[in-house]
């Protein structure tokens, strides 16, 4: 007996809203996921709008430091937390069931659960800066004793917030991995995935494996700060040096999940990247063994090198040439994207749509990235720039520069799909332009800043040759600002925008087969996985039927 | 075809020889102490891969953009297809490792040079600073026991030793003046070595570089080196001063310890107004206040030598803060 989907839904979910709210349809929440976090995004820029204005010149008096502090800490927290994660899982739960095709993921409520988890923690994050004291203003890292000494809630409920998207994290990599090894099409073999489900089933791999790091340093931090357990106060010394703790033993808990994940944010930029990059050249993408095999082998190394966060905190030379080595070897798989990207353009038929833009745009920018990384690696030259503008401009290459620009050439690419209406390319195309510039503007200065001695995290500073360099980062983040706002109106107006068919780009993943946007149940048949290009296949296939000729 | 990787070829020798010059430009200060020069020269030598790389990578990106640009070809037909790259694969991925080789190599071997403390030389002893990092200030120790905050003098030609740390109760800081060789961190608990040689007088200076507090863009260091018969007075003098309780060490402590705080004329600052408050006046009251903290304000002489206290609330009574 065979019950409609609309019969067995209780009328109070039906409506506009609640249908929303108590979704569980993958497709759903992976657009709940990339607006809320579209929305974290604007915010934590405007904190950055408004410390770049306290920096734009020397004894600036903008902000008071307790203020600056706050907005430095908060700013980075949310961006990886509430902002490039989210948006890249966002990407994941919408893509990977269609990708593998399949008719939701494993744990469909699971995943509800998962997003619901990323709005709360999202909602403390932002709204600790209404708590007694403020916000936490430690930093993004939080290194006691200056975190465990912090007064006030604000400190608190950072910790509270980042459990909490921990939590949501967690939920979403056990569903990703249990969804992506069982729920493939037939004929799915897994060198015929595409390569944006192998970066999301290594993104998943890597959270199970350096979450829980985090989770137990954070812990231990909030211990330490002291916290009430009905009649029992508790309070430890795990970091405090007074009582036999050790301040460092926290560095390490944070950078054992720290490095990895940058490579959590990176390393499904790259997915997105090999998804663009061929559908815009008409070539099958160069080297899809060696991609996949990097994804892998980055994976791996991408926990050996948490150390290089630590090369002044006075550890052991032969330690220090250990984490030297390993952070240097991860440049190797990195080289080998890069150069297949590179091969996957010669001779092809390129069109620069908006989201080959910035497919490009990433490639150009994200090379500055790993260069600049190369010295930091090496850890003599690490003493000198460590903890400088130079770094903050080098993070800020491989995480705006690299992952923020493969997000919007994903969502450029993947918006036709997502509501069957294509982002205004005019519009699209100017962004890309305005934000290049920008963002080149903003960090390109920071680099001779930091060689030039300036640290990071001041809210000063008094030496006049930093001036210039400042000024021009602060034009820079405001022309990237400008850059945004036109993303605003494309999406405003792209509610109106003319209907496109299911797929206009041609592409050859099996998120294509189905409408645009895809009905609840994704595929009413999911054809027979032949290759990494299944509807390059059909089409193939449909051509020769017709009597044309094989293309030669 | 064959043309155009030539003139793209020369494009980039011409470019991969240009860059590091220009380079150079942008590389750490000018060294004034050999493990700085040490760090600067690793600095260079990575650059040349570095903007090799780069040209490289860029270039290609540039040469591809435009050479496979659609121009009139029906808008979804295929790319040239490729098979069977293994060569290619190999070689793209040797090349890296050699690069990072190389780089490592030259590391090794600078390496002693930056971070090995020379031996003295004839006659001359090595000089020992203990270095403090404190919520916001830095205070030196001299092995006769002269004590000075934030500025710290040092001799011409002589390798200086420094211990850096911070005490229990105050949080980690780290220490670095960019011309005298990189940073170390002053952790609780912990005492990290570095040092410099600087072989010309003159005054450098730095700030700490690790995030520790309110005032951490204001804890500000330098290092004033001073000729050898110079720095041998200026030692014997503030020992003298010191004992004796009269100096600089009460007014540098002021500005170092309390103005950063508190402002240079006690006119409040992230901290209280304390011009005319009765506890400037009152040496124990001092005391107790400056060596235990009250509420949000650390004990900033927690470990101070009585010397040290007694500076303060001597120069405190000559020169009581005005207030504005």
């Amino acid at each position: 007996m065979a019950v409609s989907r609309a019969e067995s839904v209780p009328a109070w979910q039906r409506g506009k809203v609640a249908s929303w709210l108590v979704t569980t349809d993958h497709k759903r929440i992976g657009i709940l996921y990339i607006s809320t976090a579209l929305v974290f995004f604007v915010l934590a820029g405007l904190m950055a709008l408004v410390f770049r204005l306290q920096l734009s010149q020397a004894n600036a008096d903008v902000l008071s430091a307790d203020r600056y502090n706050e907005l430095i800490t908060i700013h980075g927290t949310a961006m990886v937390f509430l902002v490039v994660v989210p948006l890249l899982a966002g990407f994941a739960n919408y893509l990977v069931p269609l990708m593998i095709g399949a008719h939701d993921v494993a744990f469909p409520r699971l995943n509800a659960l998962s997003y619901w988890l990323f709005f709360l923690g999202g909602a403390i994050l932002m709204g600790s800066f209404f708590a007694d004291g403020g916000a936490a203003d430690t930093g993004w890292t939080a290194y006691p004793p200056l975190s465990t000494q912090a007064t006030g809630n604000g400190q608190d409920l950072w910790i509270l917030s980042l459990h909490v998207l921990t939590a949501s994290s967690l939920a979403g990599a056990i569903n990703f991995i249990v969804t992506i090894h069982n729920m493939r099409a037939r004929g799915m073999t897994w060198m015929r995935m595409p390569l944006f489900v192998w970066s999301i089933l290594l993104f998943a791999w890597l959270l199970m494996a350096i979450l829980p790091t985090l989770s137990a340093g954070l812990t231990l931090l909030l211990l330490d700060r002291g916290v009430s357990i009905g009649p029992w106060d508790v309070q430890t010394n795990f970091f405090n040096p007074a009582e036999g703790g050790s301040p460092v033993l926290y560095q390490h808990a944070f950078w054992f999940f720290g490095h990895p994940e940058v490579y959590v944010i990176v390393l499904p930029a790259f997915g997105i990247i090999s998804e663009v990059l061929p559908v815009f050249s008409r070539k099958p993408v160069f080297g899809y063994k060696a991609i996949a095999a990097s994804t892998v082998a980055i994976g791996f190394f991408s926990m050996l090198v948490w150390a290089h966060h630590l090369f002044t905190v006075g550890l052991p030379i032969s330690l220090q040439v250990f984490f030297m080595l390993a952070s240097m070897i991860i440049a190797v798989p990195t080289g080998m994207k890069i150069f297949n990207w590179l091969a996957t353009l010669w001779r092809g038929n390129l069109h620069f749509e908006t989201p080959m833009l910035y497919a490009l745009g990433f490639l150009s920018i994200f090379v500055i990235g790993g260069l600049t990384g190369i010295y930091l690696a090496a850890f003599p030259i690490d003493w000198q720039l460590h903890d400088s503008y130079f770094v903050v401009a080098h993070f800020h290459y491989t995480i705006f520069g690299g992952a923020m620009f493969a997000i919007f050439a994903g969502l450029f690419y993947w918006w036709p799909k997502m509501f069957g209406r294509l982002l205004d390319e005019r519009l699209g195309k100017w962004q890309f332009w305005t934000l290049f510039v920008g963002f080149n503007l903003a960090f390109m200065p920071q680099h001779f800043a930091g060689l030039e001695g300036m640290p990071r995290r001041v809210y000063t500073y008094s030496n006049e040759s930093w001036e210039g360099y400042n000024l021009a980062s602060t034009i820079g983040s405001y022309v990237m600002g400008v850059a945004i706002l036109l993303f605003v109106v494309n999406i405003w107006r792209a509610r109106s925008g003319p209907r496109v068919g299911n797929d206009p780009w041609q592409a050859d993943t099996l998120e294509w087969y189905t409408t645009s946007p895809p009905p609840p149940h994704n595929f009413d048949d999911v054809p027979y996985v032949t290759s990494a290009r299944p509807l390059y296949d059909l089409r193939r296939k449909l051509r020769i039927e017709r009597g044309g000729r094989e293309p030669a | 075809m064959r043309r155009f990787s030539l003139a793209f070829a020369g494009i980039v020798l011409v470019a991969a020889i240009a860059a590091p010059s220009a380079l150079a430009q942008f590389a750490p200060v000018t060294p004034e102490s050999p493990n700085a020069e040490g760090i600067r020269q690793s600095y260079l030598f990575v650059s040349i891969f570095v903007a090799g790389i780069f040209v490289l990578v860029e270039g290609l990106l540039i040469a591809f953009i435009w050479k496979y640009r659609r121009r009139r070809r029906p808008r979804f037909e295929d790319g040239a297809p490729i098979h069977g790259a293994t060569k290619l694969e190999l070689a793209w991925t040797a090349f890296p490792v050699v690069v990072l080789f190389l780089v490592a190599a030259f590391v090794f071997i600078e390496l002693p040079g930056i971070k090995d403390i020379p031996e003295a030389t004839a006659g001359e002893e090595q000089l020992e600073v203990r270095v403090s990092g404190r919520q916001f200030y830095w205070q030196y120790e001299y092995p006769n026991g002269v004590i000075a905050v934030d500025t710290m003098r040092a001799p011409a030609g002589v390798p200086v030793r420094l211990e850096v740390t911070a005490p229990d109760s105050d949080v980690i800081h780290s220490w670095w003046i960019p011309p005298l060789g990189g940073k170390i961190d002053a952790i609780p608990g912990t005492v990290n070595q570095t040092w410099f040689e600087a072989d010309t007088p003159g005054t450098y200076h730095g700030q700490c570089a690790e995030l520790c507090g309110l005032e951490h863009a204001n804890m500000l260091a330098s290092v004033e080196v001073l000729s050898q018969p110079e720095f041998a007075a200026w030692l014997e003098e503030r020992r003298a001063e010191q004992t004796a309780g009269s100096g600089e060490l009460g007014a540098e402590t002021w500005e170092g310890v309390c103005a950063k705080c508190h402002g240079l004329a006690g006119e409040g600052g992230i901290g209280p107004r304390i011009a005319g408050s009765l506890v400037l006046a009152d040496p124990e009251a001092l005391e107790s206040l400056v060596r235990n903290g009250r509420r949000t304000m650390p004990a900033v002489g927690a470990g101070w030598t009585s010397e040290q206290v007694e500076a303060l609330a001597n120069y405190l009574k000559e020169s009581p803060p005005s207030g504005s």
